[in-house]
């Protein structure tokens, strides 16, 4: 019992890790390699070691060896959630610890990102995990997941154009499998597929393109005909008399919805417990800087000195940069979303229509939510439009013909950052200690969770990893756009 | 879980006539409930005939499946949402019956009365707010099963794939003055709108005007007649009820849902109006304590409508709760009615309810004053909310009144934006008339109608802040969120509204906050330890009240553009292809067939929407250089060049041929698609940088059917039919124009030029006369076995041919010399659009080339899109255009191919979508057929 | 919906117009370098504020215009011709 913690690596993707803190001093863990027999793996610890903590679902490096991470900040250990916590919780009406601390501002951190939203989140919670870099303060003006991160429709898939786009976004999506895991909190990530429908040659072409490419980088697409279409979408008119008929769709089965909310919640109160700050209600006024590089930030809580600022304010990236005086081609538009009444379930898949400017997918408790093309001109306004929902009811209706009686409940806007090739920016700047994690654009909360594992990496070590490298600045000045047009849903 | 008895006795029953009643008596109707028949009166909502009936459960709460009845008896009532017929979500305590109609209770089974998912409550302390998100974490595939359950869960009615779509219409109205809410203030803003002269909106959601006064005693009845008279009088002003005044957007553009209009199912009116004044009045609150859900627990406005409108005794023995006069008033009307009065409690003077007992209705309650009182009816009066929506959505932040306890607004909050009535302040309904005439007066003038008047003073009165009782209870009805619910997301952090309306979804619900949203900031401020004032709120969202898709779609406006010739294609049984908003002829049966006639005989394709622009003016050879990569100054009349547009950063973005035919008359032609855009592209030129230049433009796009003459014998056929133009080769030589008469039909525009690679001349032919020209030319040539040919084959034709199509051979990155079109890009011009880019693109070697591939297998047709592999198994390039050529009687491709793989000769892997790899060569030209041009010259 | 008060037809719905984006000053052809061109091309300035912009009246006179309109509230300062100098 008074032997010191072994380190193991362990096989990839997909083991079960469960840790029994409070058991005793011992951590059992249980260990199943992918395609090899189950085997159990004690790791006995020091008694003054015994919080320890076991992370599932993390891509390793070699056979037959675990990896247990070591906490090394004094933040209060998360209260672990599960099926029998909320049973203890049920019986004895102990409350629930907080899901994220409330401290006070520090006057210097060694990272400082700016915006509490899936991309900042995600960022400070893989520095903190993957690099042990846990100074860190995550800022924003208004509340945890306010948002882009809170106003998307909340769609996750990796059916790119690209081969760079299809690379990233599917590591997205693998983290995003193994998330709730992760982050011992449920995101509720459903893959029930996710269906582009062609109504024209043009159209039919590119989903062949996108499925080819995907297929190439190993994702799961495939174009599909009008009748599996009927299968997958019984309510969709598939028929040949419409105006716009359906002439087959690019069908991507690990794609699919989540809880946006949990998804923030989930990194805040990873992070957190890591040792990451969140200070909600902060709002960043101006970034010091001396010669070409930061020194600090100016809030409205008090300064703090640090040499690096993230900026991960999607919507509002051009404010950021314009105070460190770093130009992009970043425009701003509203992206209007909706959702309806519930009604009981009838719709499966997520459904887009590239001609048609719509998309529509059903959630658990029943209800439609929409979302469709930005607004055809630069605005920071959040209040939407009416001729958005007449668009939107009439291009559901096209293609969904037996709806017309469900009604709008509630419409809402949150602010793309688009840019002229559909990829994000990713990377350094002219301005040392000074990244952007922008550019968004409509396809930004699919992307957090590779985002943020990137973004710590080039936090973390200065070198940009290759996944992201062609994301970066420089791209636009240089000629080297990444043309993702026609694979971002209906941005456009 | 124990069914939910009938009752033996009904509680609720119809009373006598009532002064102020909206049922007609002597119209009864029928409908059914659940399968059962029950009676109504024309007037009736749904649900006032079921309670006359004795019935009080409609519905099963959301999550926990408790048995639910009516609360306020209004289009908000979260507990009264059925489903009728083939509509979903029907608001059972505001529709009216309509006789025969077959209305079902949603989100239970097998019934209402014995719903099995009310087990749901035994087990409701583990399933507290935010329960789902720290479980179902491990092992994974539970999550996805449990998410099914959760669906057969989900509240909300039904629709079917095939339901019939209504006829919904859209209006637009232009007014001075929308006035939204037809209370007592409402219609006196009216008033007071129309007398100075202004068109006058009033939207009232309630089928019929008057506000609270309808339902109020003999003095507010008089009142409401009054200005029911008033109104009838008046000039420019147009009621509409059972609508709302559901958005208020950019510039007072307000969106009118009428929810029942004859002859139509329902009708979104879009109004532009001068000023918007807010009379929506004040909605009651209810109050948190145990059993607040109960059936048989309502609030006041609830108990005094279903009394005064539709003559429905609510209960026989009740409490009241009052904390104001109106709770007051009420007790008296219930005991006029013959309700037993058990108790009344008085809020303000710190009596309150602890707790409402009962299985499946309400069957006793206990006072703070720690008394059981047995009743089956519990009335409370604790607070108003004023439903500022379309104030907020005007970008107007209401006040929390702390001594009023509720949010507040001024009467002129925001230009062009007016408030009156409850959402201002409280006073007599003389006062509130008072206020509203002047408030609608101060409108109409600041929509430049009449001069104004003075405003009176409004303000609220002082008012108990009542939130939640000593006990939890529900904070939100329709989401099944209790106030314990509220405290655990506090205190798990989620502090702040919104963070707590997301964790605990309070306010999300269909009411969108209206009934719940102050209890629930009460209660978080309990919670929290700051005011209301301190917390601030959550946003105010469109639509104020929920409109059905087909209202906001409206009957389909979808444009469809058809050539003149389109009735033989028709007749001839083309298949149709959608070409943007065009239908164009894809082929008429064997596009096979359709080539080898071009290639050995004549054909005709009919290519009007080609996009055409005249362009006249001197400088017509300047914005030509401008805006095409090559020189046109040299162009002689009578002669024709084909040119490629460059966007500024040096992408394809248009071609087409563009001839000269006279000294200053130039006639440029477009791809279809690109139509529009070309033409707003020159025009844009020519406003802007180019404003100096004399030219000028007119779009001749459908001012001409244009139709495509090819094939060896093409120039027979046009000398049997064409006057005024010399045919012969010297005398009309390849990429030459000339104007002469076809058929008889004079100023037709000819030139030859040749996308399917044979002998072509192109007809642009005056639109009306193109079905006649098109007949004549195949009566004309029926011995030269002259017929149609398609889009499909031409496609196939100018493949062999290797000419490119923009947006297909090329795409959104992709700059000139990629495109194979080294040969007419004139970089030694002093500016064009796109000349930077293309002279840094020449200095480089990197960029992708245009190709063409013959697969080296003759059988394999590679579907277009399919990739192209390098030796590393990376994507080097993809297929762009592929088809099998009947003339060559091989697989041609088209593809874009990474630089140091384009050379002549290279074989290349390409990956097929079925995932087999099959080689091809690089060809030497991007033509397979005639690559030197001898038939087009001939 | 916001209105463009087009100075040839007068006070219209935006959606007879389509945006066409910022309005920058093109530079000189013969001297610009890729930095600068593309920078041009496209950056944006994107301020939540007042910006300068162009928008073409599509569904009614066909004319280019420059606007001032704030990007937060929607008002529009301004609109003119393209073509005139302001």
């Amino acid at each position: 019992m008074a032997e010191p913690a072994a380190t193991f690596l362990a096989e990839a993707v997909h083991h079960q890790w469960t840790a029994f803190p409070e058991l005793s001093n011992l951590c059992y863990v249980h260990g199943r390699p992918a395609g090899s027999p189950a085997a159990t793996v004690t790791v006995p610890v020091r008694p003054e070691r015994a919080e320890l903590r076991v992370w599932e679902g993390i891509e390793m490096v070699k056979v037959g060896r675990a990896q247990v991470w070591r906490r090394t900040s004094g933040a209060a250990a998360p209260h672990r959630y599960s099926a029998a916590s909320l049973v203890r919780h049920g019986l004895t009406h102990e409350p629930w610890p907080r899901v994220w601390r409330q401290v006070p501002l520090r006057p210097a951190y060694d990272a400082v990102i700016v915006g509490a939203g899936i991309h900042g989140l995600a960022t400070a919670y893989h520095l903190a995990k993957d690099h042990g870099i846990t100074k860190v303060a995550v800022v924003d003006r208004g509340y945890v997941g306010g948002g882009n991160s809170g106003r998307n429709t909340a769609i996750v898939r990796s059916n790119y154009l690209t081969p760079e786009g299809v690379r990233f976004y599917d590591r997205s999506v693998k983290l995003y499998e193994a998330l709730s895991a992760e982050l011992n909190f449920n995101v509720m990530f459903e893959q029930r597929g996710h269906l582009t429908l062609a109504h024209n040659d043009s159209s039919l072409r590119t989903m062949v393109w996108r499925a080819e490419v995907n297929k190439l980088v190993g994702v799961d697409s495939s174009v599909i005909g009008p009748e599996e279409i009927k299968r997958l979408v019984p309510y969709l008119d598939t028929s040949t008399e419409t105006r716009y008929p359906i002439l087959g769709a690019l069908y991507h089965p690990p794609g699919g919805t989540i809880r946006h909310d949990a998804v923030n919640w989930g990194y805040a109160r990873a992070a957190d417990a890591l040792g990451v700050e969140i200070h909600q209600g902060v709002e960043v006024l101006a970034i010091s800087t001396t010669g070409d590089r930061v020194r600090g930030v100016v809030t409205s809580a008090g300064e703090i000195a640090t040499p690096i600022v993230v900026n991960c304010t999607a919507g509002h990236a051009s404010l950021l940069c314009d105070m460190v005086g770093v130009s992009t081609p970043v425009v701003t538009h509203p992206l209007q979303a909706a959702v309806t009444e519930p009604v009981k379930a009838f719709l499966s898949a997520v459904v887009v229509s590239g001609s048609l400017h719509v998309y529509v997918s059903q959630t658990d408790r029943g209800e439609l939510v929409f979302g469709a093309s930005t607004d055809p001109y630069a605005s920071y306004s959040t209040r939407g439009s009416l001729e958005f929902t007449e668009e939107l009811a009439s291009h559901v209706l096209a293609l969904m013909p037996g709806i017309s009686k469900i009604r709008l409940l509630r419409q809402w806007a949150g602010l793309c950052d688009m840019t002229p090739d559909f990829s994000p920016i990713m990377g350094i700047t002219p301005v040392e200690g000074f990244l952007l994690d922008v550019g968004w654009g409509t396809y930004g909360f699919k992307a957090g969770p590779a985002s943020g594992e990137a973004m710590a990496t080039l936090v973390a070590t200065g070198k940009t990893p290759e996944l992201i490298a062609a994301f970066d600045l420089a791209r636009f000045a240089e000629g080297r756009l990444v043309g993702e047009k026609g694979a971002a849903s209906v941005g456009h | 879980m124990r069914p939910v008895a009938r009752r033996a006795t009904p509680t609720s029953g119809r009373l006598g006539p009532r002064p102020g009643e909206v049922i007609d008596r002597a119209r009864p109707l029928r409908f059914t409930f659940d399968g059962r028949p029950y009676l109504a009166y024309e007037g009736d909502t749904i649900v006032s005939a079921l309670l006359a009936a004795g019935e009080s459960v409609f519905s099963r709460s959301f999550k926990y499946h408790r048995p639910r009845g009516v609360l306020s008896a209004t289009f908000f009532d979260p507990n009264c949402t059925v489903q009728v017929g083939e509509e979903p979500n029907v608001r059972g305590a505001h529709r009216r019956v309509r006789n025969g109609d077959v209305v079902s209770a949603q989100n239970v089974w097998p019934s209402l009365r014995y719903d099995v998912k009310a087990a749901n409550q035994a087990v409701g302390r583990f399933l507290s707010a935010g329960f789902y998100y720290k479980t179902f974490i491990k092992p994974e595939p539970l999550w996805p099963a449990y998410q099914q359950v959760l669906k057969r869960f989900a509240a909300g009615g039904v629709v079917g794939a095939d339901d019939p779509h209504g006829y919904y219409d859209h209006r637009y109205a232009h007014v001075d003055v929308v006035v939204a809410g037809g209370g007592p203030a409402g219609i006196a803003a009216a008033l007071g709108a129309a007398e100075a002269g202004a068109a006058v909106l009033l939207v009232e959601e309630e089928p019929h005007l008057g506000g609270h006064l309808r339902y109020g005693g003999p003095e507010a009845l008089r009142l409401l007649g009054e200005l029911r008279q008033e109104l009838a009088d008046a000039k420019g002003i147009e009621v509409l009820t059972d609508s709302v005044a559901t958005g208020r957007y950019d510039g007072n553009w307000i969106a009118v849902h009428q929810r029942s209009v004859p002859g139509a199912t329902e009708r979104l009116v879009k109004v532009r109006a001068g000023a918007l004044v807010v009379a929506a009045g004040l909605i009651e609150r209810p109050y948190v304590f145990a059993g607040n859900d109960l059936p048989g627990v309502m609030l006041s406005t609830a108990a005094a409508r279903l009394v005064n409108l539709y003559a429905v005794r609510p209960g026989t023995r009740a409490v009241v709760l009052s904390a104001n006069a109106e709770g007051d008033a009420v007790a008296a009307l219930l005991a006029a009615a013959g309700v037993e009065v058990a108790a009344t409690l008085d809020a303000r003077r710190a009596e309150t309810v602890v707790a409402a007992r009962g299985h499946g209705h309400l069957s006793s309650v206990e006072t703070s004053q720690g008394r059981v009182v047995e009743a089956d009816l519990l009335v409370t009066a604790t607070g108003w909310t004023a439903p500022t929506s379309l104030l907020n959505m005007a970008g107007v932040r209401p006040t929390y009144d702390e001594a009023a306890a509720r949010f507040v607004v001024g009467a002129e909050p925001s230009p062009g934006v007016f408030a009156t009535g409850g959402l201002v302040g409280d006073a007599s309904p003389e006062g509130l008339v008072a206020h509203g005439r002047a408030v609608g007066a101060r409108a109409a003038a600041a929509a430049g109608c009449g001069k104004g008047a003075v405003l009176p003073e409004l303000s609220p009165g002082p008012h108990p802040a009542l939130f939640r009782s000593t006990t939890h209870g529900f904070v939100d009805y329709s989401e099944d969120v209790s106030s314990k619910d509220v405290f655990q997301a506090a205190a798990e952090g989620y502090d702040s509204p919104e963070l707590a309306k997301r964790y605990t979804t309070a306010t999300m619900g269909p009411s969108q906050g209206k009934l719940e949203l102050v209890n629930f900031l009460g209660v978080l401020a309990e919670a929290t330890g700051r005011s209301i004032g301190e917390l601030g709120t959550t946003t105010w969202r469109p639509p104020y009240a929920p409109v059905s898709l087909g209202a906001l779609a409206g009957r389909p406006h979808e444009p469809v553009r058809y050539s003149p010739i389109q009735p033989y294609h028709e007749a001839m049984g083309a298949k149709p292809l959608v070409a943007a908003q065009w239908i164009r002829p894809d082929h008429y049966g064997d596009p096979d067939a359709e080539v080898r006639r071009v290639r050995e005989a004549v054909g005709l394709i009919d290519v009007t929407p080609l996009g055409k622009l005249l362009l006249v003016g001197k400088d017509t050879p300047a914005l030509l250089n401008q805006l095409y990569v090559n020189k046109w100054s040299a162009l002689r009349v009578g002669a024709v060049r084909y040119g490629v547009m460059c966007a500024e950063d040096g992408v394809v973005f248009d071609d087409g041929v563009c001839g000269r035919l006279g000294e200053d008359r130039y006639l440029m032609s477009t791809t279809s698609s690109g139509a529009g855009a070309v033409w707003e592209w020159v025009e844009r030129w020519l406003q802007t940088a180019g404003r100096h230049l004399d030219v000028y433009v007119t779009p001749l796009t459908t001012a001409y059917a244009s139709i495509n003459v090819a094939g060896p014998a093409s120039r027979t056929l046009l000398s049997r039919l064409v006057e005024g133009v010399d045919l012969a080769p010297e005398a009309f030589p390849y990429m030459a124009v000339r104007e002469g008469s076809v058929a008889g039909v004079e100023r037709c525009v000819l030139w030859r030029i040749g996308f399917t690679g044979e002998l072509s001349y192109e007809l642009h032919v005056p639109a009306g006369y193109g079905l006649f020209v098109w007949e004549s030319l195949l009566d004309a040539g029926s011995d030269l076995g002259v017929g149609p040919f398609g889009i499909e084959a031409q496609r196939i034709m100018r493949l062999e041919k290797g000419h490119l199509i923009v947006g297909q051979d090329t795409d959104g990155l992709t700059q000139a010399l990629g495109a194979g079109l080294d040969w007419l890009v004139k970089l030694d011009k002093a500016d064009f659009v796109g000349k930077p880019e293309l002279v840094w693109q020449a200095n480089r070697e990197d960029y992708d080339r245009l190709v063409a591939l013959v697969p080296t297998d003759e059988r394999t047709v590679p579907p277009e899109a399919s990739q192209l592999l390098g030796i590393d198994g990376d994507i080097v390039g993809r297929i762009t255009s592929s088809r099998h050529s009947p003339t060559l009687r091989h697989p041609i491709c088209l593809a874009r191919l990474a630089h140091h793989l384009a050379t002549p000769g290279t074989v290349v892997r390409i990956h097929l979508p079925d995932g087999r790899d099959v080689p091809a060569r690089v060809a030497e030209t991007l033509a397979a057929y005639d690559s030197e041009g001898v038939k087009l010259r001939a | 919906m916001i209105q463009i008060p087009c100075p040839y037809c007068g006070l219209r719905n935006a959606n007879e117009f389509a945006s066409t984006g910022e309005v920058k000053p093109r530079p000189d052809v013969a001297t610009a370098t890729p930095a600068v061109w593309r920078a041009y091309l496209y950056d944006h300035r994107n301020p939540e504020g007042l910006v300068t912009e162009g928008w073409y009246h599509r569904a009614g006179c066909r004319k280019f215009l420059v606007v001032e309109r704030h990007t937060q509230t929607n008002e529009i300062r301004s609109a003119r011709p393209a073509g005139v100098a302001s």
